[in-house]
């Protein structure tokens, strides 16, 4: 990177839009705008204008985008007009999906509309064997009827899905030369493209999301370009993928279903960058913010991925055994477990006499209690509030006044007054209730895959992250806790740490052992050269290029796939993927099965640029005013006691110990007893527990 | 317990607890190696005190909520006096504490040193256990002693030493040793996280608090559940549905039950139902329990724990020696389709009590397809699966079409997943138009699966019903359409019966379809415009649009004729 060199980070949430500048090393300016729903380029130049300051527009590098604007027009259904050709006799496989609902014993349950309605779903007569071998060949007339009638239809956007595909693309192929001659190129999505992966139905919808999104994807970087280019800053844009690696526009428009979960995988991708620079191994990142939280698991560096993701499914339950509730997209997505814990979750206790918080929240709006706009429900924020971590008179430095007797009153008449406790022990409890969801979901991530979390460091980040992350930790056998500068922005400032990526994969099935090694290296072959072309039109040489080779592989018989790493296309390296393959198998349940051949199922290629960016930005912002102490109460049979308040600044690299609190503009630090807090040079806060595990 | 509990700790004991149960559920799922468990999750966890009282269970599958408390009542039984650390006990007697022998229960007693804190268990439903049809689930059997390896209490572990015979009977006795003993070690390998979480506990709480926190878990729930029959109204409601037959003897068979809602408990009696039957779809008690507390949990508005303080304001009462409280030796492997009927009763039953709330029949899991034999070479395969319809028409909404039954939430088997097993490829699976009971609310539509066969022998073996008693309508909703069974061979089609076993050859096809469910309210009071959505989407026809809603929809684009419509409605009223 040229020294002076300027680049913005651009997270657009449902709320609000981020924009933070950096140039170097140094955070030079950060805005936060209310997000513009009908054209979200107006508030993202809004952002980099009032960040760019006195700066040269020219001078900026590059853009790195977050965006949900795929997933909010999934979930405001608002994509294309889709169409979908299939399989003769399977029509009905994206609506089928996987049968389940989502919570059992809810009899209330609507599913959500199918992306392609059935009236646009078309069959055509076709049909190759698990081998790839044709049973029924294909007609291509047949697929042309079926393209006009699309076309008669108004259909904007065609996905093309047919079963057994992943073993021969051709009838996929031979139909997409055929919808050619009635839709541009851009307005058809194979699924042997998209994802030529075994199971239908995860194909199927995988495809047609992407043919969904496609475009308003692409009109809406377009665009933001243009937009940008006016403005003077007519630097590419990059786009955050739901792995959380990042590609240029022209990637994310053909690919989009690969930015779905664009947001909140810059958050963890910016705690996995913040673990390197600090050499921690383990890591789970907790993002906490006004409605939900987030955990995610990062080893050597790496975040988790899940093979899949469902867009829109609900999240009431911390449970993750029942899903099925929104649109399915496999594809390799940072592994988050989200619950509805968050500042504005509510409280409440039922008629069993249980404390509830969430999933259920105020919002922003009318917010919690103590916000005075009308909200009557006590929520999370009320009870830090009346517990006295949050600060008594304002928030968001100053900027929201805040009534502490509203939150008082609230957590009165609807904790303590059902429940016949005293009024901090509601807020007290209510804020371990919190914690205990946010621990259940984190053992989701964690030790759902056998790994012990208390070898684990705690990243902590959002505006409620660092408030609860202490005693979450603490009641995970966690002993220490890190706070980035400015958590309320980490995620955004992770933007520019991110290396650019690519993922491919191709599903090839057979025993170790038995399998064709030249089969074995021909796919892998044509997956790196798919990834060579996309890092040249990015502009990047091979030799720049990072290269990964891993399979999805599992025990004959078993449905699920542990993804192993690989060295390359050789017989011995897939016998030594193997041998990775049963260690990763007795590391996450415990057993290898002696008995038992083991199958390759998938091969996966990554590519990677790694982003020159060190990770860590120094800020230059002026701390406020050292705050007053204030009562807070911290249980285990105490009284409210003064807490001393202090900025981020006023801690050094000797240990303070709990209890204090660390006001922050965008967040709060609570230390409590038993915890100590330093400060290191990079600005981030170290918070260890003094007896390890609480 | 006289001292007044921390009423948020014990929050936090409950959820911890849950968070036990999930990781031991998800355990079996990631390495289980059948698709049962792994794609249908046709398994169960769970957590009891020392005194065997269930106090949590990781539910995949509603319909196991009751089968624990039986279970452990048939360990503590046998090993009462002799229960050592290190120990597994194992067991699938339906009438010693099981439901059929493919469910395998394993339960681990948890010490900590010489003081016993709780049990923590898993239950798999297992591909192959023996008898005489693969799978496990043949209603063809006429006693218990056909139905496969039947195994009492017994130890699996013995003080921490595996039983190395019991594991080599079992493998004996079942077509695929490899995938039973795999699922096994699945089990073992939950009921070890289970037990490690246990033990967490006790280290966190204290072993003593633990019991009482345990204890008031339990009474709270048993509070929340009160509430909630208390908020029902009282009365008794009674209703009647029925099996076609049990594929031995002609049918049909009622279930019939009467619920009492009294104040704040709420009694289900099934008195007036069938002796038992030949056939193997006998209901055990415990698995009739389970279907009732599955059912009056879904018309609760609470989030309900899951132990066994909900079931205490229920009480089932069901003579012996009928299809729901069988006497041995009655054959009981398919009794799935029973709880099916049980809960469409139980429902129908509620309906009079809560008309706002429950649906019309649903078509739930009735069908098991199993279709064994073996290759060439001597290996065997066996394929199993249960296929769903759709729900019921409600008093709010239109039935889900193509979805799980509401008491058990199955996932279906991807077909490429099938083709990559098993000498097996699938020609259609979707919906059936105009196959739903009308209604103002129709019901979801009925579900068509064809299986082309292609190897040169096999065994086909169904479980499937409603031929004759169709899935009803409510409110005046209509009933839904029947189930059928066709074989393809050479190019002719013939119906098989609901409950065969027959020889399959090479390239027969065989086509089933499920039941369409039942619709809620008067169908001519259906919004024409979501039967002209369905039209459009070929879910119904132009003339069953006519015939059953009196709609009437014109035009190449369809579109209705609204006052076509009307004259319509208008001479039906």
């Amino acid at each position: 990177m040229t020294a002076g060199e300027i680049r913005l980070g651009v997270d657009v949430g449902g709320t609000f839009t981020d924009v933070v500048l950096t140039r170097d090393s140094d955070l030079l300016g950060a805005a936060k705008v209310p997000s513009s729903p009908t054209d979200y380029a107006e508030a993202i130049l809004d952002g980099a204008l009032r960040t760019l300051g006195d700066n040269d527009p020219a001078r900026v590098r590059d853009i790195v985008h977050a965006t949900t604007v795929a997933t909010n027009a999934i979930l405001e259904n608002r994509g294309a007009r889709t169409g979908l050709i299939t399989t003769k006799g399977f029509r009905d496989i994206l609506e089928i999906g996987r049968l389940r609902y989502p919570r059992l014993y809810d009899l209330t349950w609507v599913r959500p509309p199918p992306l392609a309605r059935r009236a646009l779903r078309l069959e055509v007569a076709e049909r190759v064997d698990n081998q790839g071998t044709v049973i029924t060949p294909i007609d291509g007339g047949e697929c042309e009827r079926a393209a006009r009638r699309l076309v008669r239809e108004g259909v904007e956007s065609v996905a093309v899905c047919f079963l057994n595909s992943y073993a021969n693309p051709a009838h996929e192929r031979l139909c997409g030369e055929m919808l050619e001659k009635y839709f541009p190129r851009e307005r058809i999505s194979l699924s042997v493209d998209v994802l030529p992966q075994i199971r239908e139905y995860d194909r199927t919808s995988t495809t047609v999301i992407n043919a969904y999104v496609r475009p308003l994807v692409e009109s809406y970087l377009a665009n933001l370009s243009t937009e940008l280019g006016e403005a003077g800053i007519q630097s590419p844009v990059l786009v955050m993928q739901s792995h959380g690696g990042i590609v240029d526009s022209a990637s994310a428009s053909e690919m989009p279903a690969q930015i779905i979960e664009s947001g909140p995988a810059a958050g963890v991708v910016a705690a996995a960058k913040l673990a390197r620079n600090l050499g921690l191994e383990r890591v789970i990142s907790l993002d906490m913010g006004g409605t939900t939280a987030k955990a995610a698991t990062i080893e050597d560096f790496e975040p988790h991925l899940s093979a899949e993701y469902e867009v829109g499914s609900q999240m009431s339950w911390a449970s993750r055994l029942n899903r099925g509730g929104g649109y399915l997209l496999r594809l390799p997505t940072v592994d988050l477990a989200e619950i509805g814990a968050g500042g504005g979750s509510i409280i409440r206790v039922d008629a069993g006499g249980s404390l509830h918080v969430g999933p259920q929240s105020a919002g922003a709006d009318p917010g919690p209690a103590c916000y005075s706009r009308g909200g009557e429900d006590a929520t999370l924020t009320d009870a830090n509030v009346v517990l006295g971590y949050l600060n008594q008179d304002a928030l968001v430095g100053g900027e929201l006044p805040i009534d502490a007797t509203k939150s008082r009153r609230a957590v009165e008449r609807q904790v303590a007054g059902p429940l016949g406790i005293g009024c901090r022990e509601a807020a007290r409890g209510a804020h371990l209730v919190a914690n205990s969801t946010m621990v259940r979901a984190v053992r989701s991530v964690s030790t759902e895959r056998g790994r012990d979390v208390r070898t684990y460091t705690l990243i902590a980040f959002g505006g409620n992250g660092p408030v609860h992350a202490a005693e979450m930790a603490g009641s995970l056998g966690i002993s220490e806790v890190v706070v980035p500068p400015s958590p309320g922005l980490f995620s955004s400032i992770g933007l520019l740490t991110t290396d650019l990526e690519r993922h491919l994969s191709q599903t090839l099935i057979g025993i170790v052992g038995e399998i064709d090694a030249a089969r074995y290296s021909t796919a892998l072959d044509g997956l790196e050269s798919r990834a060579r072309r996309a890092f040249k039109s990015m502009g990047h040489p091979w030799s720049a290029v990072e290269t990964k080779i891993e399979l999805d592989m599992r025990y004959e018989g078993q449905s699920f796939e542990l993804t192993v790493p690989a060295e390359g296309a050789t017989a011995s390296a897939l016998r030594k993927a193997a041998d990775a393959f049963e260690s990763e198998h007795e590391r996450t349940y415990g057993h290898r099965a002696h008995d038992s051949r083991v199958e390759l199922v998938t091969l996966r290629f990554v590519g990677r640029v790694k982003s020159a960016s060190a990770g860590a930005f120094t800020t230059r912002a002026e701390p406020p005013a050292a705050p007053a102490p204030r009562p807070a109460y911290f249980g285990r049979g105490g009284d409210y006691e003064t807490t001393e308040v202090v900025t981020r600044s006023a801690l050094r690299d000797s240990p303070r110990p709990g209890p204090l609190i660390v006001e922050e503009y965008d967040s709060t630090i609570v230390v409590p007893p038993g915890w100590s807090a330093t400060c290191d040079a990079s600005g981030n806060v170290r918070l260890v527990s003094a007896g390890g595990a609480a | 317990m006289t001292k007044r509990l921390d009423p948020i700790t014990i929050d936090l004991v409950g959820h911890a607890l849950g968070s036990i149960a999930d990781e031991m559920a998800l355990t079996i799922i990631r390495t289980a190696h059948s698709s049962n468990l792994t794609n249908s999750m046709d398994l169960s966890s769970a957590l009891c005190d020392a005194k065997g009282r269930l106090i949590v269970q990781g539910l995949t599958l509603p319909l196991h909520l009751g089968s624990v408390p039986d279970c452990m009542d048939a360990v503590l039984n046998r090993f009462g006096d002799e229960i050592r650390p290190g120990d597994v006990y194992i067991l699938n007697d339906p009438y010693d504490g099981g439901t059929h022998l493919p469910d395998i229960y394993l339960v681990q007693p948890v010490f900590l040193e010489d003081r016993l804190l709780g049990y923590t268990a898993s239950i798999a439903h297992h591909t192959d256990i023996g008898g005489k049809v693969a799978g496990g689930n043949g209603c063809d059997a006429t006693e218990i002693y056909q139905e496969g390896f039947r195994i009492p209490p017994t130890r699996l572990f013995d003080g921490g030493q595996r039983n190395p015979w019991l594991e080599q009977l079992l493998s004996r006795n079942v077509r695929i040793p490899y995938q039973v003993l795999g699922d096994l070690r699945a089990q073992i390998a939950a009921c070890h996280v289970g037990h490690e979480g246990m033990l967490g506990l006790a280290a966190e709480y204290g072993v003593d608090a633990l019991e009482g926190y345990f204890e008031e878990i339990l009474n709270r729930t048993e509070r929340l559940a009160r509430h909630e029959i208390s908020r029902m109204p009282d009365g008794e409601y009674e209703f009647t549905d029925y099996i076609d037959d049990d594929g031995i003897d002609p049918g049909p068979i009622p279930i019939k039950v009467r619920l009492t809602i009294e104040g704040d408990s709420l009694t289900a009696d099934f008195t007036g139902t069938a002796p038992q039957v030949k056939g193997g779809i006998n209901s055990v008690i415990a698995f009739t329990k389970s279907t009732v507390y599955a059912c009056v949990r879904c018309v609760m508005e609470s989030e309900m724990p899951n132990n066994s303080g909900y079931f205490r304001p229920i009480k089932v009462v069901a003579p012996e020696g009928t299809i729901v409280n069988p006497n041995p030796p009655a054959a009981v492997a398919a009794r799935g389709l029973t709880a099916f009927r049980i809960a469409d009763a139980v429902f129908g039953a509620l309906a009079k009590a809560l008309p706002d709330k429950v649906p019309a029949c649903e078509m739930g899991g009735d069908t098991g397809v199993s279709i064994g034999g073996y290759y060439p070479n001597g290996d065997s395969y066996v394929f199993l699966e249960f296929l769903h319809g759709s729900w019921g028409g409600r008093p709010f909404a239109d039935g889900v079409d193509g979805c799980a039954s509401t008491i058990v939430n199955f996932s279906n088997n991807p077909v490429e997943m099938i083709e990559a097993r098993q000498p097996l490829r699938l020609e259609a699976f979707g919906y059936i138009p105009d196959s739903s009971g009308p209604g103002k609310y129709r019901g979801g539509l009925a579900i068509l699966r064809e299986y082309r066969f292609l190897q040169d022998r096999g065994i086909l073996q169904l479980r499937t019903d409603r031929y004759d008693h169709l899935p009803y309508g409510l409110a005046g909703g209509g009933t839904g359409t029947p189930s059928r069974n066709v074989l393809v061979r050479d190019g002719r089609s013939r119906k098989i019966g609901g409950k065969v076993t027959i020889d399959l050859r090479r390239d027969d096809l065989y086509r089933h379809a499920v039941a369409g469910a039942g619709g809620h309210g008067d169908p001519m009071e259906r919004d024409p415009a979501a039967v002209l959505e369905d039209v459009i989407d070929g879910k119904i026809s132009r003339s069953h649009a006519l015939k059953a809603y009196g709609v009437v929809v014109t035009g190449g684009r369809p579109r209705i004729d609204l006052e076509a419509t009307n004259r319509e409605r208008n001479t039906r009223r």
